[in-house]
C-alpha cells in the first residue's frame, strides 16, 4: 500500500529570531524525551519535526534564550 | 542528508554494571554502583537524554510515601501497603524500603533536591489521611533531574544517551551477559557486555489509548513504552501480578493528575457533581479507583477536584506548585479551558490502563535485593514489582539494586553469549527498515492501543478478552510482516510498538489467569466478581517458557509485620462492592 | 562510529570558545561547562562574570549553580550584585543550591548590601549553610526596611535553632508585615523555653488569619504548646475555619480532654474539612464524652467525616476496654 502524509498542527513553536541553534546550541533537541525536535538544515534553527509531544516543557524551560513555546496539542486542548 | 538517515553499523563495548534507563531509579542505581566500586565501569544507557528523561523530567511536586521518623514508622507503612494491595505483598521489600527511605531523602536533600521545610529547616510533613502521615511537599521540586545529572557527572558515570536497549543477552547457563541496543537517530547498533544489568525502564505507559486519541497524551511519560517489561519477558524473567493494572485519576483530557496530594494538605478534595466527597477508601489503590469509576458512571458524575471553598491566597499557593512542577503545562491547559480554580471545580476522569508498580503492583518480579529471577539481572523503579513505590521507592530501590549489582559484578566474570543471538536480534531490529512498502508504526500503534481500550480495559469480560486477543494477534502479524520504518526515528517507534504489543499480550494473559476479582478496578472480572482468598491469595508470575507465555501461582512470603484481622476489617468496612 | 558515551573532555577548547566574538557562541560554551561536572570548569566560568553581554552573565550564573564551594560562591557573589535583574535572579537561585558551609563567609558581606534583592538573595543562600557565624548579621537583618529581607533573615535564624535568638524572634510579633509575623511564629517552634510558647500563643490573636493559623499549628509542634490549651480552645470560634481546623488538630495531638466539648460543637460546621478534623481529634483524645458528638456525624454525608468518626469511636471503645480491664 502506498503511503501518504498527514496534516497536523504541531504544539512546539520556535521563535527563529531568538533561537541560537545556528551558534551551536542543541539544548532543546537534547532534552526532549520523545526526540521530536531537530535543527533545520535550511534555516539552522530548531523546529518540531515529529508530532509526538508529551507537552512536558523541558525544551521551553531549558532554552537559554526563551525561544521555545510549548502549546497543548489541539486534540486535547 | 535526509532526516535521521539510517547508518549501517554494529559495535561492542563492555562494562561491569550496565544500568538501562536514566530516569529516576537508574541514575541512583548507577551512582550507588559506582560509589561501591569507583574503579569499576558503570554504563547508564538511556533512550532519551538523562538530563530530562523519565517520569520526573520536570521534577516532582511531592513525596506521597515518605516514612519520616516522628510522623510514621516502617511497621505502620508496611501494614498500610499490605492492606492497600489486598494482602498480596512480599513485605520484606516494602519494609526494607520503609526503613531506608528516610536516609535517601537526606541524601537527595544533600544533592540539592528541594523538599518543603518549615522555618526551623525541618521537613514540613503534611497529614492527609487519618492513619499515617506520609506526604512531604516539594513546591520547588522542579530541579530533581538537574541535581541527579550533576551527581552522575561528578562520579564520571559513562552516560549513553539516545540508545534504546532492545534485548538482553544471556549465557547458555542462563546468566546475564549484556544487552543489545540501537541508536535512535542513526539506527547503528551497540552491544554492551556486562557482568550485571539493572533494568530501570519505567512504566508501560503507552498501553491504553488516552480518551483524547492523541497517542502521546499519556499519563506516564510517553517514552515509557514498556520496553523493560518486554525485555525482561524475552530474557525469561518472571513478571508479577501484571493483571493489577495501573489506572489513575486525571484532569479530564489533560494527562496530568489534578494532584490531590498537592492540593489535599491545603484542604482540597475530590467531589461529585453535588459537591460532596464520595471516596471511602483511604489510600490510592484499585479500590479507590473503583469508587471513582462508579461515581463517574452514576448520575452523580462527573467528578471534580474542588478548591473553590479555599481562601484565594491558599489557591494561589497551590497554583504556584501545580503550574510549575511535574506537569507544568497544567496551568496552560486550564487557561485554555477558561477554568479558574477560585470559581470553578476541575473536571476529572480516569487514565488509560498501563503497568506500573509505582502506583499499583504490576512489575518484573524482584526480591528485597532488587534481584529478578535471572542471575545477574536486577530491576528497580516503576517496572519492578515492589508495590506502591512512587518516586521515592524508585530512588530507594535503585540504590539497593546498584549496590547489590556491583557486589555481583565484583564476584563474577563476564558470561559468554552466543554471537548468533546478536545476529538474530539485529535482523529483528532492522526488519522494518528492509520493507519497501507497508504499514507505518503509528498506525500499528493506534490500532493496538485502540484494541486495548476496547477489549482489555476493566471491567474485564472473558469473552471480550478472547476476542481482543484474536484481534491483537492479527495486528501482531501485520507488525511482524509489514511494518515499515523509513528512518531511524521511525525505527524507534517501530521498536516501541513491539514492546507495546508484548505488554498488551501479557496484560491479557495475566488477566485471564487470575480467576477472581481483586484490587478494585485494576482487576475487576465480571465473570469472577468476588475476591477468592482460598484459591488466589497468591502472586501470579508470568514468564516465557519454551517460547510460550505461561502463568503460575507463587505463595505470598510470610509477613514480617503482622496485620491483625480487625485492622483488615476496618479497611474492608469502607468497601463498596464492584457491582455497585 | 563515534564514542557512544557523553564526553568528559568538555574543558579542552573551553578558553577558545569562551572568547568567541558572538555572545550566543559564548553562551553555548558556558552551558557545556555547567553540565561538565568538572570542578575545573569553575575557574573558567569565574572569568566570565564581567562579560559585556547580560545573557552570557545570566548563563554563567546558572552554570555556577551546578557546583558548590567557595570558588563558585565568590563568582556568584559578583553576579548577585549585577545591575541586570535577570543575572542577579539567576545568581540568587544558584546560590540557594549550595550546601558547603565554607561558602558562608563569602556570602556574608552581601547581607549589608544597598539593594534589598541582594540582601534577600544572600540570606536565602545562608539558610541551608546553617553556619553559626551568620546569626549576628541575620539578627541585624531583622530590622531591615524590606519585609522580604526580614522573612529570609528569620529563616537563617530559625534553621540554626539557637535559644539565644528567641528574644529577637519574639520582638517580630509586632512587625507590621503579616508574612514576617507568620514566619517568626513558625521559627519559634523549636524552642524548649516557655517564652517562645507564650509568644506563639499571643499570635493566636493576630489580625491576620494566616498568622493565627500558623500559630495554632505551631503550638502543636512546640514542646510547651499544651500550656496554651485554653487559648487554642478559644480559637475554636475563630471566624476562619482554617484557623479552627489547625487549633483542633493541635488540641487533638495534645490530647486535651477539656477540649472535647468545644471540639464536639464543631461537628455541625458547614465545612466538611472542619467536621472531619473534629472527628479525628475526638478520636485522638479518646475521651468518652466525645461519643455523643461522634454519633451525630456517624451518618455524615461526607465519607471522610464518617471514616474519621468510625475510627474515633473505635479509639474511645478501646480506651474504655483498657480502663475496664
Amino acid at each position: 500500500m502506498p503511503l501518504a502524509s498527514y496534516q497536523t498542527s504541531v504544539p512546539v513553536v520556535v521563535d527563529d529570531a531568538k533561537c541560537i541553534a545556528d551558534k551551536g546550541c542543541t539544548v532543546c533537541v537534547d532534552v526532549c524525551p520523545l526526540d521530536v525536535l531537530r535543527i533545520s538544515e535550511m534555516t539552522n534553527k530548531a523546529y518540531m519535526a515529529y508530532d509526538e509531544c508529551w507537552y512536558c516543557m523541558p525544551c521551553e524551560a531549558d532554552c537559554p534564550t526563551g525561544a521555545v513555546t510549548v502549546n497543548i496539542p489541539y486534540l486535547l486542548r | 542528508m535526509a532526516l535521521d538517515q539510517i547508518v549501517d553499523g554494529l559495535s561492542e563495548v563492555s562494562c561491569d554494571v550496565l544500568v538501562i534507563g536514566g530516569g529516576t531509579a537508574g541514575p541512583m542505581a548507577a551512582l550507588k554502583a559506582k560509589l561501591k566500586n569507583p574503579k569499576a565501569n558503570v554504563v547508564l544507557l538511556e533512550k532519551a537524554n538523562v538530563k530530562r528523561s523519565g517520569a520526573i523530567s520536570m521534577g516532582m511536586d511531592g513525596l506521597n510515601n515518605a516514612v519520616i521518623p516522628g510522623y510514621a514508622t516502617p511497621e505502620q507503612y508496611t501494614k498500610e501497603i499490605t492492606i492497600a494491595n489486598d494482602g498480596i505483598v512480599d513485605q520484606k521489600a516494602v519494609y526494607k524500603y520503609a526503613q531506608n527511605c528516610f536516609g535517601i531523602i537526606e541524601e537527595l536533600d544533600g544533592f540539592g533536591i528541594r523538599f518543603l521545610k518549615n522555618e526551623n529547616g525541618d521537613y514540613a510533613v503534611k497529614k492527609v489521611h487519618h492513619i499515617g502521615t506520609y506526604v512531604l511537599p516539594m513546591p520547588n521540586g522542579e530541579t530533581v533531574k538537574k541535581a541527579l545529572y550533576r551527581q552522575l557527572r561528578r562520579a564520571r558515570i559513562l552516560i549513553s544517551n539516545r540508545y534504546m536497549a532492545t534485548r538482553l543477552l544471556k549465557s547458555a547457563e542462563g546468566r546475564i551477559a549484556g544487552a543489545v541496543s540501537v541508536n535512535t537517530r542513526t539506527a547503528e547498533m551497540l552491544v554492551i557486555k556486562a557482568k550485571a544489568v539493572i533494568l530501570c525502564m519505567g512504566a508501560a505507559g503507552r498501553l491504553g489509548l488516552p480518551t483524547s486519541g492523541y497517542l502521546f497524551g499519556t499519563y506516564e511519560n510517553a517514552a515509557n513504552s514498556g520496553d523493560g517489561y518486554a525485555m525482561a519477558y524475552h530474557a525469561g524473567a518472571a513478571l508479577a501480578n501484571l493483571e493489577c493494572f495501573q489506572i489513575n485519576p486525571l484532569i479530564k483530557d489533560y494527562n496530568g493528575p489534578a494532584c490531590a496530594y498537592v492540593a489535599g494538605p491545603f484542604g482540597a478534595y475530590t467531589a461529585n457533581n453535588e459537591g460532596s466527597r464520595f471516596i471511602e477508601c483511604d489510600y490510592w489503590s484499585g479500590q479507590m479507583m473503583l469508587e471513582f469509576y462508579n461515581e463517574l458512571l452514576s448520575g452523580k458524575g462527573p467528578v471534580f477536584l474542588q478548591l473553590k471553598h479555599l481562601h484565594p491566597d491558599t489557591i494561589s499557593e497551590i497554583e504556584s506548585t501545580l503550574h510549575k512542577v511535574e506537569r507544568p503545562t497544567r496551568g496552560l491547559f486550564q487557561q485554555g479551558r477558561g477554568v479558574d480554580y477560585r470559581s470553578e471545580s476541575i473536571e476529572m476522569h480516569i487514565s488509560e490502563i498501563g503497568f506500573c508498580s509505582g502506583h499499583s503492583a504490576s512489575g518484573v518480579f524482584v526480591d528485597d535485593n532488587a534481584r529478578t529471577t535471572v542471575p545477574g539481572l536486577y530491576a528497580a523503579g516503576d517496572m519492578a514489582s515492589v508495590p506502591h513505590n512512587y518516586m521515592l521507592g524508585a530512588f530507594t530501590n535503585g540504590s539497593v539494586a546498584g549496590i547489590d549489582a556491583m557486589e555481583f559484578a565484583d564476584s563474577h566474570d563476564f558470561a559468554e553469549f552466543d554471537a548468533a543471538d546478536v545476529a538474530m536480534e539485529r535482523d529483528r531490529v532492522m526488519a522494518p527498515t528492509k520493507c519497501e512498502d507497508g504499514i507505518p508504526p503509528n498506525q500499528i500503534e493506534y490500532k493496538t492501543r485502540r484494541l486495548v481500550n476496547d477489549y482489555l480495559q476493566p471491567p474485564k469480560v472473558t469473552r471480550k478478552y478472547e476476542l481482543g486477543m484474536r484481534r491483537l494477534a492479527e495486528v501482531r502479524e501485520d507488525m511482524q510482516e509489514r511494518m515499515i520504518a523509513r528512518n531511524a526515528h521511525e525505527l524507534l517507534r517501530a521498536l516501541e510498538v513491539q514492546s507495546i504489543m508484548d505488554c498488551a499480550d501479557m496484560a491479557a494473559h495475566a488477566s485471564l489467569y487470575r480467576e477472581e476479582s481483586r484490587w478494585g478496578l485494576y482487576h475487576w472480572r465480571t465473570d469472577f466478581p468476588e475476591k477468592d482468598n482460598e484459591n488466589w491469595f497468591c502472586h501470579t508470575l508470568l514468564s516465557k517458557r519454551d517460547g510460550k507465555m505461561t502463568s503460575e501461582k507463587r505463595a505470598v512470603e510470610p509477613y514480617v509485620v503482622p496485620v491483625a484481622d480487625d485492622e483488615k476489617d476496618l479497611y474492608d468496612k469502607q468497601r463498596i462492592r464492584a457491582s455497585a | 562510529m563515534s564514542s557512544p558515551f557523553e564526553s568528559y573532555d568538555d574543558l579542552e577548547d573551553a578558553d577558545e570558545r569562551l572568547q568567541a566574538a558572538d555572545p550566543a557562541e559564548r553562551r553555548v560554551a558556558i552551558i557545556a561547562l555547567g553540565h561538565s561536572g568538572d570542578p575545573a570548569a569553575v575557574a573558567h566560568l569565574a572569568n566570565m562574570v564581567a562579560d559585556p553581554d547580560a545573557g552570557v552573565r545570566q548563563q554563567v550564573a546558572m552554570a555556577l549553580g551546578e557546583f558548590d564551594g567557595p570558588e563558585a560562591a565568590s563568582a556568584l557573589v559578583k553576579l548577585l550584585v549585577d545591575p541586570e535583574r535577570i543575572v542577579a535572579a539567576a545568581a540568587a537561585d544558584s546560590m540557594a543550591e549550595f550546601k558547603d558551609p565554607a561558602c558562608a563567609v563569602i556570602i556574608l558581606p552581601l547581607v549589608k548590601h544597598a539593594h534589598a534583592f541582594v540582601r534577600m538573595g544572600a540570606l536565602r543562600a545562608l539558610k541551608e549553610l546553617r553556619c553559626k557565624d551568620t546569626l549576628k548579621p541575620a539578627l541585624e537583618a531583622l530590622h531591615d526596611a524590606d519585609a522580604a529581607v526580614r522573612v529570609q533573615a528569620i529563616g537563617v535564624i530559625g534553621f540554626l535553632k539557637l535559644e539565644e535568638s528567641i528574644p529577637a524572634l519574639t520582638a517580630l510579633i509586632n512587625d507590621p508585615d503579616a508574612h514576617v509575623r507568620r514566619a517568626a511564629v513558625s521559627a519559634l517552634a523549636f524552642s524548649q523555653m516557655k517564652p517562645a510558647a507564650e509568644t506563639i500563643t499571643r499570635a493566636l490573636k493576630d489580625s491576620d488569619w494566616m498568622v493565627r493559623e500558623m500559630a495554632a499549628e505551631t503550638l502543636g509542634l512546640n514542646v510547651n504548646g499544651s500550656l496554651a490549651a485554653d487559648q487554642l480552645i478559644a480559637c475554636l470560634t475563630d471566624e476562619f475555619w482554617q484557623v479552627r481546623l489547625k487549633a483542633i488538630r493541635s488540641l487533638g495531638k495534645m490530647k486535651v480532654e477539656r477540649a472535647v466539648r468545644p471540639i464536639g460543637h464543631c461537628v455541625n460546621h458547614d465545612q466538611a474539612n472542619l467536621r472531619k478534623e473534629a472527628a479525628a481529634a475526638l478520636g485522638e483524645i479518646a475521651h468518652p464524652d466525645g461519643e455523643a458528638f461522634l454519633a451525630v456525624v456517624a451518618d455524615d454525608p461526607d465519607p471522610d467525616v464518617r471514616k474519621n468518626a468510625r475510627w474515633a469511636l473505635q479509639q474511645i471503645a478501646a480506651r474504655k476496654a483498657r480502663a475496664g480491664a
